[in-house]
């Protein structure tokens, strides 16, 4: 790329359009045909069995807004998304509070959280559903042991508990990516603010929320958002722990398309609910732009 | 104009690299002349119980005959999504392993090679029994060649049954509860009974109850039956879970491990059943005093014992350059001294007529009882449709539901009717 | 930054504890089973009883796994690399310059993202196997990069508004180019958002299970994450204690990779790099 530096009759919207080549690329060759592939997948009758199919025009659509479950699973999705993204959020950052006071081992101790991010998913899967067991569970082992419940309980057989489960699991796998981001934005809050603000006499939570807070807006906003669509996404914890059971009760749409494509091979049903997925959060995101722009 | 160039060049730069990759890659595939090479895949090479046999099995193979086997695998719970997917792709394949499931949603896409034209019929039928060449015929067509087959039946643990007072297993569905009653009050924290109520297993171990109580989920014409035997079986799921004898949130895996650690009386397994004992530390040689087969309670005494047909057979693709390489190595495979080694290492039986009626079979304690269960065995209701999955998924749920106490198991059985109506 | 009042030490204490014990119990639990001799995987003992090392010694002298954790480490880190540059420049792009269709890549983009990544698998798979990529590490390099690239552009996008445009003006009227501009005043000021998307990206690689278990199908190239439950994920049995230890053997080499980047991540940021 050296030579076009020399160049002076390169315009500034050129220079920019050859800097997002390479993203570009990558994106128009692997992104773009599988992704208008799908879109076109979701109005045939494309099944992994076959390479042969028919367009069937808005059948899918049609066999997918009729399932009585459709509701329910997008229903679990939000909560899923929402729970598994506020918790880590919420316990990252106390995590991080406590973490930057520097006593001695902090160091230590922030290292040591990062593990839990990097243990495979599968093996995590297989860590909370042992936790959470109703028959050889440790956490109704050490219940029972502390004289807190008599009969065990089936966490994860049950509709009423087997979410929150799930949302525990991964909670604990992305907890150490929340707080290494978030202590990040602590420690980037200017000091001389917080010192102004003590001379005015706030206390330690007038502090938080008018200095703190405003001041890691930036940060907030980044992973919430990527934690949100890593959400949304997810797949592996709820696979292993429960295979979207009991009676459907952790059934996300990832879930679901999986399912759909890759145990009852009807790919072109797969792809539809990924499309209406697809547009549910275009919609999502232009409404949330929009009131980003109007509140700035 | 220039844009464009310039953006022709950039991806170059790219991908130039990419492809300069991927001609090494064809170039070292390509090079494969002479001696044959054959492409074989499963689940059981990659396994750590199974993958130093497997490996044993492929080099002795390329020792004898010159040529070389490529193992490809994946997990079992994904190989069929895998196998798929690669057949779309129309990568080489041209042999592999393949469970009861796996057969037949690889059968429905037409991709394998009639084994009566590979083979011959004459071999077949001279050297397999013909109940377990059917588990691998399909219209006629012999798409697969018996590898191991037994029968998913009922496995108890003769301690715990003897403890609780019974030195034989139960018959009857009544002398079943009871035991399980003897069972709970022990007071050990013991499950009497790990029927599977989680993930698809919950499906398949309903069906050989539903057969029990005298009725099936399909007719022979493929129409939803669930007579009302149905309601009655279900309900009496309702009533063991009522009581404790059976639990939520099992499925084979859970069952399995406690029944590995001496915490479940009965449950439902295959052959295989052993792996995780033995893994958990038992004598491979006394594991017949903890797992044991049996045949599943019946409803009146003299009925049929139920089960369902389990097994692995072999499969050879239809696009394969190299089927008679492949039915060369299959053959291999299921000779005596191979198929005998494979079943003194990892327990699976063989079932060639020779090699099941060496000594060594037919003395196998733990191996009998599957055996014994294997003649009256029949096929999983799902195992010839293209969506067994979904259909399992739907009764699973619907199980569940009426488990949880949602719905009534009249209720169950009519929305599990309907929703089946809908997805055949 | 917080006063030590009573009520601080009172929420610092109990928030140490308690969190404490959920990140760190769990994870003690897998190093406790880890420990365990295998026959004993299912005791509840905590430490107290029987430990020994045989399951690590069995997972690192497993050349099979040690290899799967080598490629996995490679590919995680190429990927990992490639996407943070190719993101940086377009992110760079996307913020600092004006050009025709701009707003259509960007939207193409982000979309890409929202759509189920099991659906796009199999047409990544024909794809790869048209350009002949099938098997090699270059497959999964390119479909990750594919997959952080998205976030990685949007995220340094935010980044790189942050920096006052008169800082690059004034850079130019100095005579410095393009690349100077980026390299030595745009970048380094978004080292912290690189490091992060960097993290992002590697730990996406190092997670993924079903790109990889397609795409590479030679046991010589297969990352650790389908590896480990090829291996220990068995049709008849589960090891977990097998499972816990190279998960735990795994980590390792990493968190100590990551420890490292992270005091550089908040070094990064507490310069003052990103200014409201």
């Amino acid at each position: 790329m050296a030579k076009f530096r020399n160049r002076g009759r390169l315009t500034d919207g050129q220079i920019g359009f050859i800097l997002v080549i390479p993203a570009l690329a990558i994106f128009i060759t692997v992104i773009m045909y599988p992704f208008l592939n799908a879109i076109a997948m979701s109005f045939s009758d494309r099944s992994l069995l076959s390479p042969n199919y028919e367009v069937v025009g808005l059948e899918n659509y049609i066999k997918v807004f009729s399932d009585p479950y459709f509701l329910k699973t997008v229903g679990t999705t939000i909560l899923f998304v929402v729970l598994a993204t506020i918790i880590p959020f919420t316990l990252g950052m106390i995590w991080a509070i406590v973490l930057n006071q520097g006593f001695r081992g902090s160091e230590f101790l922030r290292g040591v959280t990062l593990v839990d991010w990097i243990i495979p998913g599968t093996a995590i899967g297989f860590l909370w559903s042992w936790i959470f067991n109703g028959q050889y569970g440790i956490l109704n082992a050490l219940l029972q042991s502390l004289g807190l419940i008599d009969e065990n309980i089936s966490f994860l057989g049950q509709t009423s508990t087997a979410l929150i489960c799930v949302v525990i699991a991964r909670s604990w796998q992305m907890l150490p990516w929340y707080m290494s981001f978030l202590l990040g934005g602590l420690q980037s809050v200017p000091q001389d603010r917080i010192e102004a603000a003590r001379m005015d006499g706030c206390n330690n939570m007038q502090v938080f929320w008018h200095i703190i807070v405003p001041g890691m807006r930036q940060i907030f906003f980044l992973v919430l958002v990527l934690g949100a669509i890593g959400n949304l996404q997810h797949f592996d914890i709820p696979w292993t722990m429960t295979q979207g059971g009991p009676a459907r009760a952790t059934t996300t749409l990832s879930l679901e398309v999986y399912r759909t494509a890759f145990k009852n091979w009807k790919l072109g049903q797969a792809a539809t609910v990924g499309t209406v997925w697809a547009v549910l959060l275009l919609l999502f995101s232009v409404v949330y732009l929009k009131q980003v722009k109007e509140s700035d | 104009m220039r844009k464009a160039l310039l953006v022709l060049l950039a991806s170059l730069l790219v991908l130039a690299p990419a492809f300069a990759g991927g001609a090494a890659e064809e170039a070292t595939t390509a090079a494969a002349e002479g001696p044959v090479n054959i492409v074989w895949a499963g689940w059981s090479g990659e396994e750590e119980a199974s993958r130093d046999i497997f490996n044993e099995m492929r080099s002795g193979y390329e020792a004898e005959s010159g040529n070389t086997v490529q193992w490809v695998g994946w997990t079992w719970a994904d190989t069929a999504q895998q196998l798929l997917i690669r057949l779309q792709g129309g990568e080489q394949l041209d042999i592999a392993q393949a469970d009861i499931g796996i057969f037949n949603t690889i059968a429905q896409t037409g991709a394998l090679a009639d084994l009566n034209e590979v083979f011959g019929e004459e071999w077949l039928s001279a050297n397999f029994p013909a109940s377990t060449l059917a588990v691998g015929e399909i219209d006629g067509k012999q798409l697969g060649l018996p590898w191991s087959m037994a029968s998913i039946t009922m496995v108890y643990n003769p301690e715990i049954l003897a403890r609780a007072g019974w030195d034989s297993v139960p018959t009857t569905i009544e002398e079943f509860e009871q035991c399980l009653a003897d069972v709970a009050a022990l007071g050990e924290g013991i499950i009497p009974y790990g029927v599977s109520t989680k993930d698809d297993t919950a499906a398949g171990d309903l069906m050989p109850w539903l057969w029990t109580f005298g009725t099936t989920i399909f007719n022979e014409d493929g129409s939803v039956n669930l007579g009302p035997e149905a309601v009655e079986c279900i309900q009496w799921y309702k009533d063991l879970l009522a009581k404790g004898y059976i639990q939520m949130d099992i499925g084979r895996g859970d069952a399995r491990q406690l029944f590995a650690q001496g915490k479940m009386a009965f449950y439902d397994d295959a052959v295989l059943a052993k792996g995780q004992a033995v893994s958990a530390g038992v004598d491979p040689d006394e594991v017949v005093n903890v797992c044991s087969a049996m045949a599943r309670p019946v409803l009146n005494e003299g009925d049929e014992s139920q089960s369902t047909m389990w097994g692995h057979m072999l499969v050879i693709f239809d696009s394969s350059e190299y089927k008679d390489t492949a039915a060369d190595f299959a053959k291999y495979l299921v000779s005596d001294d191979v198929a005998l080694e494979y079943f003194r290492r990892n327990g699976m039986p063989p079932v060639t007529n020779s090699a099941s009626a060496t000594d060594e079979v037919l003395s196998d304690a733990y191996l009998q009882g599957f055996i014994d269960a294997t003649s009256t065995a029949r096929l999983d209701e799902t195992a010839r449709m293209t969506n067994a999955s979904e259909i399992k998924a739907i009764v699973t749920e619907e199980l569940q539901r009426t488990l949880l106490g949602q719905t009534t198991a009249e209720e169950c059985v009519e929305t599990m009717r309907t929703r089946l109506e809908a997805a055949i | 930054m917080f006063e030590k009042t009573i009520a601080f030490r009172i929420f610092f204490w109990v928030s140490l504890v308690v969190i404490g014990m959920f990140v760190f119990l769990p994870l003690l639990w897998m190093v406790n089973t880890a420990l365990k001799p295998s026959d004993l995987t299912f005791t509840t003992y905590f430490f107290t009883g029987p430990l020994t090392l045989e399951n690590i010694k069995a997972i690192i002298t497993d050349r099979t796994i040690m290899n799967y954790l080598k490629n996995s480490l490679i590919v995680s880190f190429l990927s990992s690399f490639m996407a943070t540059l190719v993101s940086s420049l377009a992110a760079y792009s996307f913020s600092k310059f004006r050009y025709k269709g701009r707003k259509i890549y960007m939207g193409a983009f982000m979309m890409s993202q929202a759509f189920p990544q099991a659906i796009l698998l199999l047409s990544i798979y024909l794809m790869m196997q048209k350009m002949g990529l099938l098997g090699s590490y270059w497959s999964l390099l390119i479909s990750y990069v594919v997959f952080t690239l998205p976030v990685g552009t949007w995220t340094l996008k935010g980044y790189f508004d942050g920096i006052p445009d008169s800082l690059i003006e004034s850079a130019k009227l100095d005579g410095a180019g393009t690349l100077t501009i980026m390299g030595r005043i745009v970048f380094p000021m978004a080292i912290p958002g690189m490091v992060s998307i960097a993290i992002y990206g590697f730990v996406w690689s190092w997670n993924d299970l079903l790109y990889s278990m397609t795409l590479v199908t030679d046991p010589a190239r297969r990352t650790l994450a389908p590896g480990l439950s090829m291996t220990f994920l068995g049709e008849a049995s589960t090891n977990w204690a097998a499972m816990m230890s190279a998960s735990i053997v795994a980590a390792i080499p990493v968190t100590i990779i990551f420890v490292f980047l992270q005091r550089y991540f908040i070094a990064g940021l507490t310069s003052g790099a990103v200014k409201e």
